[in-house]
């Protein structure tokens, strides 16, 4: 998929120790699969199936998505700010794709 | 002629024939006068679902604040809330919370798998049913031990009709 729309939304910087609430937002239709398109044919399954999310390299979250989540799929959960460092969210399509973003929190 | 409801949302049972259905019916007369332990026994299966992601342990009904709307209007895009009552810390913290929806083509609808880092077992997210159900959560402590939270949904409009 050529333009991979993310948003992520948290704060840009935070207190050590201050829990932080990240909410991501990805546009992907999230294909599960069987539907039938306007010609007829049958759509494969094609969804993102997991969204990792790592802080400073330390894994802080993971999503395993199947067919049951959304198109368009909204998460969003929390983290506790230790130091200054990039979130990185990897998301990992069927068919291998992947995709990435990162985000800044500053710890004060 | 195609149906609207795509074949990979219907049950993994076959299709039933017109005759198999007047049959069932007739059936169906006779099992009303039967005791309802009898049908409770039928094929849904939470509880063997939840069973697959405890490894036969079965969780205790606590700790979890599952919001989840009670009437779903559309099925495709269901907002759910989880909260799972945990200190979150290295000796004590929430694993992996799991999403169970017992009539969706695919019952296993997410997994969060969270770490002491996360501070609060906090999550929200957007699902979709195929169907009016009872949608659990299971959460998996560190200690070993699992905790679950249930709601029943009236879904109008179903995940499964093609074009959502």
């Amino acid at each position: 998929m050529a333009s991979f729309n993310a948003r992520i939304t948290m704060p840009a910087e935070a207190k050590a120790g201050e829990i932080v609430e990240i909410r991501v937002l990805v546009r992907h239709p999230m294909d599960r699969g069987g539907q039938v398109d306007a010609e007829g044919r049958i759509v494969p399954r094609k969804i993102l199936n997991r969204l990792t999310v790592t802080y400073a390299g330390e894994p802080v979250f993971r999503y395993d998505m199947h067919t049951g989540v959304s198109a368009n799929p909204f998460v969003s959960f929390t983290t506790r700010a230790v130091e200054t460092g990039d979130l990185t969210f990897e998301w990992r399509e069927d068919g291998g794709a992947t995709f990435t973003r990162t985000a800044r929190l500053v710890v004060t | 002629m195609s149906s609207p409801i795509s074949p990979a949302c219907a049950r993994p049972e076959p299709a039933l024939s017109r005759r198999e259905v007047m049959a069932a019916g007739a059936a169906g007369l006779a099992l009303a006068a039967l005791p309802s332990s009898v049908q409770a026994a039928a094929p849904p299966a939470l509880a063997e679902l939840i069973a697959r992601v405890t490894e036969g342990a079965v969780p205790e009904r606590s700790k979890i604040t599952f919001d989840i709307p009670q009437l779903v209007e559309n099925g495709n895009s269901v907002d759910v809330a989880i909260l799972v009552e945990s200190p979150m810390t290295e000796a004590d913290h929430v694993r992996w919370i799991h999403v169970i929806a017992e009539k969706n083509p695919f019952p296993d609808v997410a997994r969060f798998n969270l770490t002491p880092r996360s501070g609060r077992a906090d999550i929200r997210a957007t699902l979709r049913l195929a169907t009016s159900q009872k949608v659990a959560v299971v959460a998996a402590l560190s200690g070993g031990s699992y905790v679950m939270a249930d709601a029943d949904i009236v879904v109008t409009l179903s995940a499964c009709i093609d074009g959502g």
